[in-house]
């Protein structure tokens, strides 16, 4: 069993008798002890997706699902289609991919993790960190090398905007918590 | 969907603090039952904190009906009984296996909700209303946030309380009245009055000698509870009970009763400033239109500031910059920060408009009622 604040997307849990894969997860705390866990979820069998909130001690059965690692190889519109180590392709709906999204880029080398349900690449996930390049943020501000001040900045690749510190100019390379779509700080 | 009106509601409280989770409790219960006739359990795991708010209640009697609301002791043993059209678990409480399985087994499953803790946090928004399917049963329980915007369940609200609020601050009489039940004496010139509800807190002792060497006199009332024994060895006791009264300087301080809630309510009526602590008496504050400065219920990681900082943005919100100051540096100053003299020096100095603000502040939130709020939700999804 797993509670809800351990679960993370791409898990896949038991919820009155249907599979259900975790497309995000949202912790916040709601007042003195409690705290609860925002949670969006689709069906492996209705495909219908929901979202839901639970508290965060709420116990789950997770079902463990075969996973393969692989490498993102390119987008077929409407799939994303990823390559195990022995070359076999398997297809991805957007919806499935959750916040991996936002960091897919051609010739992408990070290790993706892909989760099947009865054959069906089900979810993906990404290392914790991956590093990436910005295309383009507002210059740097003179002075503020404390990472306090935020901007937003957009990815080379996917175009995916986030809040990175002040001093990060376009070109740089930024290492990000891809759990919580966080700027934790300049690679290069 | 069946828009059905739930004619019963069982509510399920687990006290944690002593008086916050039963009071939004029994105020919950008795608007369900008073103003929108359902037949109310209220289920109560400490009969002994709720009897301090409830005179008339005998905590040892398991069973009761008091004020037309069925009160129950929720025994670690929970008697078969059929669930009501509408549960609220209140503050995330974790209600008996065996009540959750007798929900499951209903052929119509009741309405459930899990009344969450009040804030006024962004993040509230966009929890309110979602469900909880339940994990092993064919059963949904719904996530419910009070709140202080539209798009949150509002706040607890009597239908008549700010009617009875306005007779009652607008009347000299039974202002008069109510001050000598207490055995305060009439107010003299420039005094000021202050109910004074907190947890134990370290900025107590300066705030106490802030009045004792004020320029004009302050009245201070305090209700039994836990700040009282800090109070109590500013003025040299040990402890203190109701009815006493200490003097030191220009500061006066009168030991209350911990009470009912209606009495507590005309408390916040009738004093000039309030300190209050937790979700209820701040709420109640809030509705009486005065200054306020509130004690949040302090965690250990510190989150519980969010929490003050959230509410004080939406309290300030468009006042002008000193009156904003005003009321940040003491919120902060009363929760862990410094220099209360200098803060409550200058809440005072802007007290006229801060009252002001009090009442326009009211008036804006009495249009988002929690009961309503709660009533219209259990009949869109049962």
């Amino acid at each position: 069993m797993k509670t809800a604040q351990e679960l993370r997307a791409g898990n896949v849990i038991n919820v009155s008798g249907e599979p259900m894969v975790i497309l995000k997860a949202e912790y916040s705390r709601s007042g003195r002890n409690g705290s609860v866990v925002k949670m969006k979820m689709k069906g492996l069998l209705s495909g219908s997706g929901k979202e839901t909130v639970y508290a965060a001690d709420d116990k789950f059965e997770q079902i463990i699902l075969d996973k393969k690692d692989c490498t993102y190889s390119y987008y077929a519109d409407p799939m994303f289609v990823f390559m195990d180590e022995e070359y076999n392709q398997y297809e991805v709906e957007e919806e499935n991919l959750g916040d991996a999204v936002n960091y897919l880029t051609d010739g992408m080398e990070d290790k993706c993790e892909v989760t099947f349900y009865e054959g069906k690449a089900i979810s993906v996930e990404l290392p914790n960190t991956i590093v990436r390049e910005i295309e383009y943020t507002e210059p740097a501000v003179r002075g503020d090398t404390s990472g306090k001040v935020m901007k937003p900045a957009k990815l080379v690749g996917s175009g995916f905007e986030l809040p990175v510190a002040a001093f990060i100019e376009i070109g740089d390379k930024i290492e990000i918590d891809t759990r919580t779509n966080e700027f934790k700080k300049r690679a290069n | 969907m069946g828009e059905r009106l739930p004619r019963s509601c069982d509510i399920f409280c687990a006290v944690v603090d002593n008086y916050g989770d039963i009071g939004v409790c029994w105020r919950l219960a008795r608007q369900l039952a008073h103003e929108h006739g359902l037949a109310v359990r209220l289920w109560v795991d400490d009969m002994h904190s709720f009897g301090k708010m409830l005179p008339e209640l005998d905590a040892d009697l398991p069973v009761q009906t008091c004020r037309s609301v069925d009160i129950r002791l929720w025994a670690s043993v929970m008697p078969l009984v059929e669930p009501a059209d509408l549960v609220i678990g209140a503050f995330a409480c974790k209600l008996p296996d065996s009540y959750v399985a007798a929900m499951a087994a209903c052929e119509r499953k009741p309405v459930w909700l899990n009344l969450e803790y009040l804030s006024a946090e962004e993040w509230v928004e966009t929890h309110h209303q979602l469900p909880s399917p339940h994990p092993t049963l064919p059963l949904t329980k719904y996530f419910f946030f009070p709140g202080f915007t539209p798009k949150t369940g509002g706040l607890l609200l009597e239908r008549d309380l700010l009617v009875r609020r306005d007779a009652f601050q607008h009347d000299g009489n039974e202002q008069a009245s109510y001050w000598q039940l207490l055995n305060v004496p009439p107010r003299v010139a420039n005094e000021m009055r202050v109910s004074l509800f907190s947890y134990e807190n370290e900025a107590m002792h300066e705030l106490l000698r802030t009045w004792e060497q004020g320029a004009h006199p302050v009245t201070c009332l305090l209700p039994e509870g836990r700040a009282l024994p800090q109070v109590a060895q500013y003025f040299g006791q040990q402890t203190g009970k109701a009815g006493e009264v200490w003097q030191r300087g220009n500061l006066r301080v009168h030991v209350l009763p911990f009470g009912e809630q209606s009495r507590y309510d005309e408390l916040l009526w009738a004093c000039d400033v309030n300190f209050v602590r937790g979700e209820d008496s701040c709420v109640r504050a809030q509705w009486a239109g005065k200054p306020f400065i509130w004690h949040i219920y302090p965690q250990h990681d510190s989150v519980h500031m969010e929490k003050l900082t959230a509410l004080q943005a939406r309290y300030v919100e468009g006042l002008p910059e000193e009156l904003a100051s005003a009321v940040h540096d003491l919120w902060l100053a009363w929760n862990g920060g410094v220099d209360i003299a200098g803060a409550w020096g200058r809440f005072v100095e802007n007290r006229t408009n801060l009252e002001e603000h009090g009442q326009t502040w009211a008036k804006r939130l009495s249009g988002n009622n929690l009961a309503l709020n709660l009533l219209a939700f259990s009949r869109q999804v049962a």
